[in-house]
């Protein structure tokens, strides 16, 4: 017992079963770890490996699908796995809270903020309104709101997403709970935000004496916030260490793995390209969203006055934070949407103003590959279909294209007699391979990557990364890379462009940019960068 | 060179699917088994009425009107002999076996309500397609279609059919004009949200053209609901008919339809109430079963029942 009273958070031997037919048996497998008061826990996976399911079950949430089929959840010694519902209801807020991933989700968009951190106060205490008002505006006013009062009375799609996230905060600490956990809080959040929230939590904490469970995928959070780390995989932690030491000295193959996937902030070397001929040039490409028609002066300008060029063999960056109008850009270039004002030149021809019927050689030439590999592929259509799709468009004859798509096949490294599965059968980091290779068939000048590895894992995310670098130089394909992590930018780019409210605010090649970014909105970034004091990739650039 | 290798072995992928075929789902989806086996029945009844012991269902006999179900009436044959005709159901005012009358109309109100099902889905798909893809189409046309939504659907069926003559045809295709609007609204908002996925962008990309888009990527997702949207279509029109025949201005009596069973027999409901209460079950049982069938499919065929527990 002595011992569990110093841990605000005791997992013993946690074992979670999942039903029958999932891809493994158990969701945990006799997972332990433990948080302190006071003390900031880090739980690190990939997708899958049971990171939130452990959360749920902390919290007396998991679904019902789920089965806790062994071991404990001590909350400041009481086995929630034992706990009746009305015991958990009871325990929710006052002795563990929950923040989650996405805030617009998590707050009820038809009460007040003020509304719902009452709704809280008023279950769980006696305190008449005046008390738990004045208590309202004490919390808001931790969580560092501005002009608390306005605050309270907004509702949640008033605020922006680092505001949400602050008032879920607040909701979860009003009752100054033992144990709060975090499930990827930041993770929907632009970086220079997250910077804030960290920081926030951080402080928070320390001040409150509050163990934090914090679930993350990013190595980058871990090396800024984490006192100690466990690592999951597949429902095992296969790791429990300090921080530092686990970061330094990692005594896990896998976590060693984990680690040498994370791209690091020093850009890669890259040798000068050598071609002078250019494939894409923009010149003052804007793009503006009108509202409705006939009010024009509600117009909202995505893009303004983007002039940007790219040569055979060369990866051009553009990074930037959400709503910095980066993907509008990609999406004007590939000509998916049809841009307000300025130029595309491809090889010296305009395409920006063509029509439908006009645009077909073009899109030969420019092709696009997409964030979500999940919904980037026809789920009705094998993919050997959609990858055989673009060349017969354009009059290859179906073996001709079907042997095309399996030398495809081979050049991402998939099997080639896979061709006739569908979709769901591949794995989210095999489903973007097809999608490059679907991209490749029609044998491009210029492949869009529009975020295309911001959904993996950091592991696959090094493959596919990897992958594209060494198609880029096999083929000479001119390559424009959009993306919002500096890191992953640092290791594929050439010259990167920072965009901000949909304007360039400085562009160079990329060890340039990263030595000495001279706009402040490029510095605020890198600042903002978690762990960029953290090298994890001693082993990157040779 | 990349920090990570690219990966050099060659994957393999899963070999088999996680989820069951539909199929196995719909046979094991005890709602879609019983309503269809419901529907099969009713159908195999309508069809083979001549050699279900019937009579013609036309046929008047003044001398056994208004009988209760289980009468037995002496006739007569040509030669001078004897037989006897059982009225399982009784008769009407007019002396007519509502026996043959119930097992015959299930013909035709089956009928109705599969060609009216058929047609509006067809017409509304390609409605649907088009503005759903066509933007500035799209204002135009979905007010048209509101307008016709606004009407009441009876009223509506009632004034088509005023326009013309009563019989089959006029009915069903009063039937399906106000139909067509609430198929080509479901059709729609599926290819507006389907247009925006991003696999639809990447073909956009790999420069299909826009007939073979709409027909490979977009088309594909409207089957789904629209199949469940059709059984509830057989549901209504079966309904309507009923309606229409019992107000007078469906499907004339010489052709039995358990609507206008039911109408001649209101007048004399109180004293010989079998004249409505056996088309009436045969009507209730039909729409039971294709509305468990409509449920059954939706819950089947909707990814978003599937993650139900």
């Amino acid at each position: 017992m002595s011992v569990a009273e110093h841990h605000v958070l005791d997992v013993r031997n946690l074992t979670i079963a999942l039903p029958a037919h999932a891809d493994r048996e158990l969701a945990v497998a006799g997972a332990g770890f433990s948080v302190n008061a006071g003390e900031l826990v880090c739980l690190v996976g990939e997708s899958g490996s049971g990171k939130s399911v452990i959360a749920q079950a902390t919290m007396g949430l998991l679904p019902l699908a789920l089965r806790a089929t062994g071991g404990q959840i001590l909350v400041d010694g009481e086995d929630v796995l034992a706990a009746k519902e009305g015991r958990l209801r009871e325990l929710r807020c006052t002795r563990m809270s929950m923040i989650f991933q996405e805030p617009m989700t998590a707050l009820n968009p038809v009460m007040t903020c003020g509304d719902q951190i009452d709704e809280v106060l008023a279950t769980h205490t006696a305190l008449p309104a005046a008390a738990r008002r004045a208590r309202i505006l004490d919390i808001v006013h931790d969580v560092q709101l501005p002009e608390p009062e306005r605050m309270i009375a907004s509702y949640p799609h008033q605020l922006s997403g680092g505001q949400r996230q602050r008032v879920m905060i607040a909701m979860a600490l009003v009752l100054n709970p033992r144990l709060l956990i975090a499930d990827e809080p930041t993770t929907a959040l632009d970086v220079t935000t997250q910077a804030q929230i960290l920081a926030l939590i951080r402080e928070l904490q320390r001040e409150h004496g509050t163990g934090v469970l914090f679930i993350t995928h990013d190595f980058g959070v871990v090396a800024e916030i984490a006192d100690r780390v466990a690592v999951l995989r597949q429902g095992e932690v296969v790791e429990f260490a300090p921080t530092k030491e686990l970061l330094a000295a990692p005594a896990h193959e896998y976590t060693r793995m984990l680690i040498a996937a994370v791209p690091s902030l020093t850009p890669r070397h890259r040798s000068a390209v050598a071609s002078e001929s250019i494939v894409l040039r923009t010149e003052g490409l804007s793009k503006t969203y009108a509202r409705g028609w006939l009010r024009r002066e509600d117009a909202v300008p995505a893009a303004k006055g983007i002039s940007l060029q790219i040569r055979r063999g060369e990866t051009l960056g553009i990074v930037g934070e959400s709503g910095s109008g980066k993907s509008t850009v990609a999406r004007c270039i590939a000509r998916l949407i049809e841009p307000s004002a300025g130029r595309i030149l491809l090889d010296g021809e305009d395409v920006a103003k063509l029509r439908a019927a006009a645009l077909r050689p073009f899109r030969r030439r420019v092709q696009i590959v997409f964030q979500d590999p999940y919904r980037s592929l026809n789920p009705r259509r094998t993919v050997g279909e959609s990858i055989v799709e673009g060349p017969m468009n354009y009059g290859a004859s179906r073996d001709a294209a079907l042997s095309g798509a399996r030398r495809l096949m081979e050049l991402v490294r998939l099997d080639p007699r896979s061709l006739d599965r569908y979709p769901h059968q591949f794995s989210g980091g095999q489903r973007q391979r097809v999608c490059i290779a679907r991209a490749l068939a029609i044998e491009p000048d210029l492949l869009i990557a529009d975020e295309a590895v911001s959904a993996l894992d950091v592991s696959v995310q090094a493959q596919v990364l990897a992958l594209l670098d060494e198609i880029r130089m096999r083929l000479d394909l001119a390559m424009l890379f959009i993306t919002h992590d500096l890191r992953v930018a640092a290791q594929v780019c050439d010259r990167i462009a920072v965009m901000q409210q949909g304007r360039i605010v400085e562009e160079g090649p990329v060890a340039e940019v990263f030595a000495h970014p001279k706009h402040e909105y490029t510095r605020a970034l890198f600042e903002a960068a978690p762990g960029r004091n953290w090298s994890f990739a001693r082993r990157a650039s040779v | 060179m990349p920090a990570v290798e690219a990966p050099t072995a060659i994957d393999s992928v899963r070999p088999t699917a996680l989820q069951t075929g539909v199929r196995a789902r719909l046979l094991k989806s005890p709602t879609v088994v019983v309503g269809a086996a419901i529907l099969v029945m009713i159908l195999a009844i309508g069809l083979a009425a001549p050699w279900l012991d019937t009579v013609d269902p036309a046929a008047i006999n003044p001398s056994v009107r208004n009988k209760g179900p289980g009468f037995v009436e002496l006739a007569r044959n040509a030669d001078g002999t004897q037989r006897t005709i059982e009225h399982r159901m009784g008769t009407d005012t007019l002396g007519r076996d509502v026996y043959s009358r119930v097992l015959y109309g299930a013909r035709t109100s089956l009928l109705v309500g599969v060609t009216v099902a058929a047609i509006s889905v067809a017409i509304g798909l390609c409605i649907g397609l088009i503005v759903g893809y066509v933007r500035w189409l799209d204002g135009i046309v979905m007010r048209v279609m509101d307008g016709v939504m606004a009407i009441p659907a009876i009223l509506l069926a009632i004034a088509v059919v005023s326009l013309s003559s009563a019989g089959l045809v006029a009915v069903i295709v009063a039937i399906v004009i106000p139909e067509i609007p609430r198929v080509v609204r479901l059709v729609r908002s599926v290819v507006l949200s389907v247009r925006e996925e991003p696999y639809v962008e990447a073909a956009i990309s790999v420069g299909t053209p826009t007939l073979p888009l709409v027909i490979r990527h977009i088309l594909p997702n409207t089957i789904p609901p629209l199949i469940v949207q059709a059984t509830y279509i057989v549901a209504v029109a079966i309904l309507i008919e009923a309606i229409l025949s019992f107000l007078g201005v469906g499907i004339p009596p010489e052709t039995p339809t358990w609507g206008n069973i039911m109408a001649e027999g209101r007048a004399l409901f109180r004293i010989f109430p079998h004249n409505i209460l056996y088309p009436g079950i045969f009507l209730a049982l039909t729409i039971l079963a294709v509305n468990m069938l409509g449920d059954g499919l939706r819950d089947t065929l909707d990814p978003r029942m599937k993650k139900r527990l």
